[in-house]
């Protein structure tokens, strides 16, 4: 089971009511044989920008993020289900991030043209191709001379 | 008498010289190695190799970080400063994207503007000088 982060947006509501949707939505997880590794709150704060959800205008919402191990076939239908909800104002999930490793290539970037390593390859691939749209002249035109400069 | 002088002057004395000299190099081998012989270093003057900000500071962006994120996104109009003005290698330039993508999709950042308490942060690098030169 790979790990998802649903970042959750429920609507402005008591303390009581928020409990028990965050209820609901966890136990649409366990229900699912998924399990829940961490609930983030990051508060309750002003959205960017204003978002209709079941025929409501939200300013503000709730924010969450909840990390959980859930089988890939399952994270349709928990959006599904998740879109049915009132509370819910929006709701993404996104795979979980893995650990970065890759060593710095600015170095290289930073090179002029001719010394990275992809401009050499297009060159290279330049090379093979012929250009179409340079006009070359036809030694069978009728003339018994070469009417340019060479 | 003079014939003869320059006679011993041109052929015998550089002879005696040339001795001399042989016998000083065979004599003191090691003294000739030990004092200004070159030494085995590394490039003294080889530059650092340089590093982008993010790989510098070893940071990972995230979606969920949009304080840090919004350093990378202009103030007036809220779009993502190219790789030309952030200076940033080219996967972690693209993972900024990304995550900006999402952070806007997740509604933690807005799309046209930045967040106003964000403007005074420090600035990562200046717009108006960009490390390649472009055509705006
Ligand atoms: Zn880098």
């Amino acid at each position: 089971m790979p790990t998802y982060e649903l970042a959750l947006m429920l609507r402005a509501m008591p303390k009581t009511e928020l409990k028990t949707s965050l209820k609901r939505i966890s136990h649409a997880i366990f229900d699912r044989g998924g399990i829940i590794r961490s609930i983030e709150n990051l508060g309750f704060r002003a959205m960017p920008y204003k978002t209709s959800a079941h025929g409501l205008v939200h300013r503000e919402a709730n924010y969450f993020v909840i990390k959980m191990d859930t089988g890939t076939k399952a994270v349709a239908d928990l959006r599904e289900e998740y879109s049915r909800d009132v509370d819910v104002i929006r709701q993404r999930i996104f795979k979980s991030q893995e650990a970065f490793d890759k060593t710095c290539t600015l170095e290289e970037e930073l090179l002029p043209p001719a010394y990275r390593k992809e401009v050499q390859k297009m060159i290279d691939v330049g090379k093979t191709q012929v250009n179409r749209f340079k006009y070359k002249f036809k030694y069978n035109s009728g003339l018994d001379y070469y009417p340019f400069q060479r | 008498m003079a014939l003869l002088k320059t006679l011993v002057s041109r052929y015998i004395l550089p002879t005696t010289y040339r001795a001399t000299a042989i016998r000083y190099s065979s004599t003191d081998p090691k003294l000739a190695e030990s004092d200004d012989s070159p030494v085995e270093m590394e490039n003294p003057y080889k530059k650092e190799v340089r590093q982008c900000i993010l790989c510098k500071l070893n940071i990972t962006p995230d979606y969920k970080n949009h304080r840090l994120l919004s350093q990378f996104q202009s103030p007036y109009t809220g779009r993502i400063y190219g790789r030309h003005i952030t200076g940033l290698c080219k996967a972690k330039q693209d993972l900024v994207e990304s995550e900006i993508r999402k952070a806007q999709n997740c509604a933690y950042m807005p799309y046209y503007y930045k967040d106003k308490s964000f403007l005074k942060d420090p600035k990562l690098f200046d717009p108006e000088n960009p490390i390649r030169s472009h055509r705006f």
